[in-house]
């Protein structure tokens, strides 16, 4: 990503006025990204290109509802992103293919540019994780990454469906008070 | 508050969580779905709960996609607008010489202005612009005097509704949009611009009209829908 969260903002509310070069930057900008999204989530290239055109046209159409929310820029366009991809996941029933055989290259491991900027966000979140049991850690790292179901995790972790949701829910709120302890008000 | 709406209260926060993180399928996630589009305090839960997991995102690697895709998207979204505009009368001079001489005579006679005026100098590029609502059709017509620095718009679609007014905006280059003025209720509208935006206004910005409470935005930044856009051109 090459833009900054505030040069982003400023792209999207020029988007939500119908600028059309500004659109354009921030698909240049920010299409990588979502494209990954879409990749990782479908493992197939023509749905994700399918998925990251819906994705850039909702963008575009939503981008005035954009501009009167508190999201950060990042947080709504991932969403848009994993919310149209999960959405198409579901509705398909053909077993996911690997990754690497998607992307076509084998996995090129940590981008070292990207980690050599780690945010305070990713650190917190990634110290809030280690407090919790490996493997649910894992299932809701799964969950977010992958846009698994709790129905595939429960297979996957060969635990019973309700164990899984009872694994993420209790994850996931202990994961707010651990978040909401590091971040003094 | 009692236990039981404490209890639903970790309820809604748990949805909220399990929507943001895509675990839900089916009916579930439909439910969750309707339930953040219709309840603003639930679609609050699931935005922070957006927030909180971002940065799991960081392990999805960028990947350029194929050119074709910025292609297909550009082609849905502002195809029908291309296609109006760069079909031959839409750039031809014929046109649009004959358009902005009329709306500035509209602004000439508003103004009070002697017709003997010219309009504009003959060598002079003409500035102007359609305002048109996405996909739909041309709601103002804007000339620009760079003689006068002076702006007349035709708005030749409704009215704004009552107890609201159109706003004008100028978005030039890479800067935020500044407000031209509030647009009123008359067909014919001419806007003194101040000599620092008008040297902004060229071919390649954008005017923009936005549908605003009355007297215009209280913020200084558009707040309501934009109802018309259009870049501005040279001939």
């Amino acid at each position: 990503m090459s833009l900054d969260s505030g040069e982003i903002d400023r792209l999207l509310s020029r988007i939500a006025l119908g600028d059309r070069q500004a659109f354009s930057r921030l698909y240049d900008a920010c299409a990588p990204k979502l494209f990954g999204v879409c990749l990782r989530i479908l493992r197939e290239r023509s749905q994700a290109e399918d998925a990251l055109q819906e994705t850039c046209v909702k963008i575009w159409r939503n981008s005035q509802s954009y501009a009167g929310g508190s999201q950060s820029p990042m947080a709504w366009l991932v969403s848009i992103a994993r919310n149209h991809a999960i959405d198409v996941l579901r509705a398909r029933r053909a077993p996911a293919v690997d990754i690497d055989e998607a992307i076509g290259i084998s996995d090129p491991g940590p981008d070292p540019e990207r980690n050599a900027i780690i945010s305070d966000e990713t650190r917190r979140l990634t110290a809030c994780l280690e407090e919790q049991k490996p493997e649910r850690a894992e299932a809701l790292r799964a969950a977010y990454v992958e846009g698994y179901s709790y129905e595939e995790l429960a297979t996957r972790f060969s635990v019973p469906l309700n164990t899984m949701r009872t694994w993420l829910r209790r994850g996931l709120m202990s994961l707010r008070e651990c978040l909401e302890r590091q971040v003094p008000e | 508050m009692t236990a039981a709406d404490d209890k639903q209260r970790q309820e809604r926060e748990a949805l909220a969580a399990e929507l943001a993180l895509g675990v839900l399928a089916g009916e579930e996630r439909r439910a969750a779905e309707r339930l953040a589009a219709t309840d603003a305090a639930f679609a609050a839960l699931v935005d922070a709960w957006r927030e909180r997991l971002l940065p799991l995102a960081d392990a999805y690697a960028p990947i350029a996609p194929p050119a074709a895709v910025k292609r297909a998207v550009e082609a849905r979204l502002f195809a029908p607008a291309t296609r109006f505009m760069q079909g031959g009368w839409w750039n031809s001079l014929a046109v649009w010489r004959p358009l902005a001489i009329a709306a500035s005579l509209v602004a000439i006679v508003l103004a009070g202005v002697q017709l003997y005026d010219p309009p504009a100098g003959e060598d002079r590029p003409l500035l102007v612009a359609a305002l048109a609502a996405e996909g739909g059709p041309v709601r103002y017509l804007a000339y620009f005097d760079q003689g006068r620095d002076q702006l007349t718009l035709t708005r030749v679609d409704k009215p704004p509704a009552q107890g609201r007014d159109h706003e004008l905006w100028l978005i030039a280059g890479g800067n935020a949009p500044v407000s031209l003025g509030v647009l009123g209720r008359e067909e014919g509208i001419s806007l003194a611009v101040g000599s620092g935006l008008a040297a902004e206004i060229a071919a390649g910005a954008v005017l923009a009209v936005s549908d605003e409470p009355l007297g215009g935005s209280p913020t200084g930044a558009p707040t309501g829908a934009v109802i018309a856009a259009g870049p501005v051109k040279s001939f």
